[in-house]
């Protein structure tokens, strides 16, 4: 008897809190819109120049809104782990994530996991006009739709460019490259010339990775990753020049062990006057251009990959954020990303490097002041070129998006390592990418 | 974990003499009988069947179905996720791998181990001090000693090239090159794990007699015999559990290799565990990284239970 006294006991003490607890959940959502109080989203976000720039401004929405923002930081792929997880889970312990669109987009969004954007972009209680949302460039707002809904709002335009160094072009003669073959004289002429001390050209070689970089040598070919009627394209000659020529610059001009190397060994190499040329994300200007940890600021000069017979298409991708479909905070999730991608934030974040997808942005006086640097000028015009000629693919337009890139890097590693040959990675590719499309 | 809960339930059921018959009929008959038993062993019961049996029961079940996260549906596939491992080359490719850093790795360790191990059972000046500093690099978190690592082997800024070029040697790209990427790891593995042995030995060798020592000595044995008739037949059984908690942790290796390689170049560092954790996360096929992974489990199984009989017989 006694036991059933205490068990009753603790029943009440436990529907009391619970009780409490509710009543407390009620108040909250009765209250007006503008006292959010005790609102806290959770923010995932990646180690990334987005995230770096914005991080110091947080403390301002903060202060407006009195939306708490709890933000955690990972890698790439570990965000991917945790979102994929957390998700699935159909857990609101995400309320705002960066998302990757060309890379999880179909999968996630199959998935069911993007909250839809278009009710809150439509909804003028939500979004004031001010907003401005016919500003966002074509490309990298098409880029955050699915299935023709939108599931993101674009953050950053980014695109592989290529840095170099001017006092050692002009040390060795040479002109920037006005077509691919151009390129790979150059990148030949330093190495040999500086007899090995100075690589000509710095990229990526981790298989994961390769496909950003090599999908433009791919492009300027001529060639998009499948033909019209989705087959893939490896079993043309001109893929076959075009890894030939990716595994050339990388394995015979490039730095030793380049199979590893993604942006952060690449700009480690750069910074350090290890390598003459890194063709890499355009992020890495704000890295390369830190005294802190480069050798050569002052040095550097970018251009965009010169056009190949096929003409001038690099890649091009926009990076987003996204509301979770599981959020409890939605609509604060929404307010966050309004701030975040408002005309006047993402002014602020292009002073810091952040290329924004927002046009009125680049036409802004004061934003156009910040480009006074040549090498900001020549960064700049650089991206333009990625954003009016871009190939948003940055891989084969397959669900099984990692699966298919890992699997192109590899069969381009195997010609870096002298392995197999070009002819031999385009039929693996070719037949590979055919059973991931089963 | 069994041991430990079975202990648990002899310990507490003792002072219970047994009620009678017709109390224990029902089931809560029993579970009044056996209270403060079930009250002992649930905490460690309910933390092995939410954290090990659960886990475990659902990978097997994810692996007879075809399950990629995000769909809702996962119709039941029967074996197919095994045949397909069984004729997958990268799944061979990976097992061998495996092998081969279980064995270079634990061959490696186990010696340098028993050498430290006794080389620090001597009481020197200083000992103590030695002892904590090699414990180092096996405390720091794996993920960290990649980093470490990485920054170490880069071909053109890493300290080990920069010392291979001041002694005039041939410079290596380490983990670049898929002929020397598996000893780079073992390298590091056997750097950080090697200490973690020797502790473990020093510890035995610290609990043996003294008497079988003087008895060698008075019998005039040299020092190699009394090492290899005396030290090491005594030390067996600790070398054994060494062994044993290394092999566990070597087959499924994943840390440092994920940190640094990711499995590559050409897949040359990818052993089941990467390649299981490439297929689950990267590839988002979870039903067959789970048959990987359970495959893996039951060779982890497997050579435990070999060394666990090895070292019932070094014992007895």
């Amino acid at each position: 008897m006694n036991h059933c006294k205490k068990w009753t006991a603790w029943i009440i003490c436990l529907a009391v809190t619970v009780g409490a607890f509710a009543f407390a959940g009620c108040g909250q959502s009765n209250q007006p819109a503008q006292t959010k109080k005790d609102v806290t989203i959770n923010l995932l976000a990646q180690n990334h120049p987005w995230t770096n720039a914005i991080q110091p401004f947080i403390p301002d929405f903060e202060k407006q809104t009195g939306i708490k923002v709890n933000m955690q930081i990972l890698t790439e792929q570990q965000t991917r782990d945790k979102s994929l997880m957390t998700l699935q889970a159909k857990s609101p312990d995400i309320d705002v994530w960066m998302s990757l669109k060309s890379f999880e987009g179909l999968a996630y969004y199959k998935a069911g996991f993007y909250e839809p954007l278009d009710k809150y972009l439509n909804d003028p209680k939500l979004t004031p006009k001010e907003y401005n949302v016919a500003d966002f460039m074509k490309g990298p707002f098409t880029g955050e739709k699915i299935d023709n809904k939108l599931v993101g709002i674009p953050i950053i335009v980014e695109g592989p460019v290529v840095f170099y160094r001017k006092d050692v072009f002009q040390q060795y003669n040479i002109s920037v490259p006005k077509n691919m073959d151009e390129l790979l004289e150059a990148a030949k002429t330093i190495q040999e010339k500086s007899n090995g001390e100075i690589y000509g050209m710095a990229t990526r070689g981790l298989p994961q990775a390769i496909p950003y970089t090599f999908g433009a040598f791919l492009h300027n070919m001529g060639l998009e990753w499948m033909d019209a009627s989705g087959k893939p394209n490896f079993d043309k000659p001109e893929a076959i020049k075009a890894i030939d020529m990716y595994a050339t610059l990388t394995s015979k001009y490039g730095p030793p062990g380049v199979v590893n190397n993604t942006f952060y060994q690449s700009s480690a190499l750069f910074a350090q006057g290890k390598a003459a040329m890194e063709y890499e994300s355009s992020n890495e200007l704000s890295t390369i251009t830190n005294p802190q940890n480069s050798r050569v600021v002052g040095k550097i000069g970018v251009f965009s990959l010169p056009p190949g017979p096929g003409g001038n298409h690099p890649t091009v991708l926009q990076w987003g954020v996204s509301i979770s479909a599981f959020s409890k905070n939605k609509e604060a999730a929404w307010e966050f990303i309004r701030w975040a991608t408002s005309p006047e934030m993402q002014r602020k974040l292009a002073e810091k490097g952040i290329a924004s997808p927002r046009s009125s942005v680049w036409d802004n006086a004061e934003f156009k002041k910040t480009l006074e640097e040549p090498v900001k000028q020549e960064w700049a015009a650089a991206l333009r070129i990625v954003m009016d000629n871009g190939n948003p693919e940055v891989g084969p337009p397959v669900t099984k998006q990692a699966e298919a890139r890992k699997m192109i890097g590899t069969a381009i590693d195997k010609v870096i390592l002298g392995t197999a040959t070009a002819q031999e990675a385009a039929s693996e590719i070719q037949q590979k990418l055919l059973e991931v499309l089963k | 974990m069994t041991r430990m809960s079975i202990t648990g339930k002899d310990g507490a059921l003792q002072p219970h003499p047994s009620p009678p018959m017709n109390d224990t009929e029902t089931f809560w008959g029993l579970l009044k009988k056996f209270r403060v038993p079930i009250m002992m062993v649930s905490p460690a019961a309910i933390f092995t069947v939410i954290m090990i049996l659960f886990p475990i029961l659902y990978s097997a079940y994810l692996s007879l179905v075809k399950w990629t996260p995000g769909s809702e549906d996962a119709p039941f596939v029967g074996l197919a996720n095994y045949i397909r491992m069984f004729q997958d080359p990268t799944f061979w490719l990976a097992l061998g791998i495996t092998l081969k850093l279980f064995l270079v790795c634990l061959f490696f360790e186990t010696i340098i181990g028993i050498y430290l191990g006794i080389l620090l059972s001597r009481e020197v000046p200083g000992q103590k001090i030695f002892q904590a500093l090699i414990l180092l690099p096996s405390i720091i978190a794996s993920v960290a000693i990649g980093m470490m690592w990485i920054l170490i082997y880069d071909p053109t800024l890493g300290v080990a090239n920069y010392f291979l070029k001041s002694f005039g040697l041939k410079q290596l790209v380490w983990l670049a090159d898929p002929d020397m990427v598996l000893a780079a790891i073992a390298i590091i593995d056997i750097w950080e794990w090697s200490p973690f042995m020797a502790l473990i030995i020093t510890g035995g060798m610290r609990a043996l007699p003294t008497d079988p020592f003087e008895a060698a000595v008075i019998d005039g044995a040299s020092r190699w015999q009394i090492f290899k008739y005396v030290t090491l037949p005594l030390l067996r059984p600790v070398i054994m559990v060494a062994i044993l908690l290394r092999s566990v942790d070597l087959i499924r290796f994943f840390d440092t290799i994920y940190i640094m390689t990711k499995g590559g170049p050409n897949d040359a560092s990818t052993t089941l565990n990467v390649y299981s954790y490439l297929q689950g996360f990267s590839y988002m096929d979870m039903s067959y990284g789970s048959a990987i992974m359970l495959f893996l489990l039951a060779l982890v199984m497997l050579f435990s239970l070999i060394i666990s009989a090895l070292r019932r017989k070094a014992v007895s």
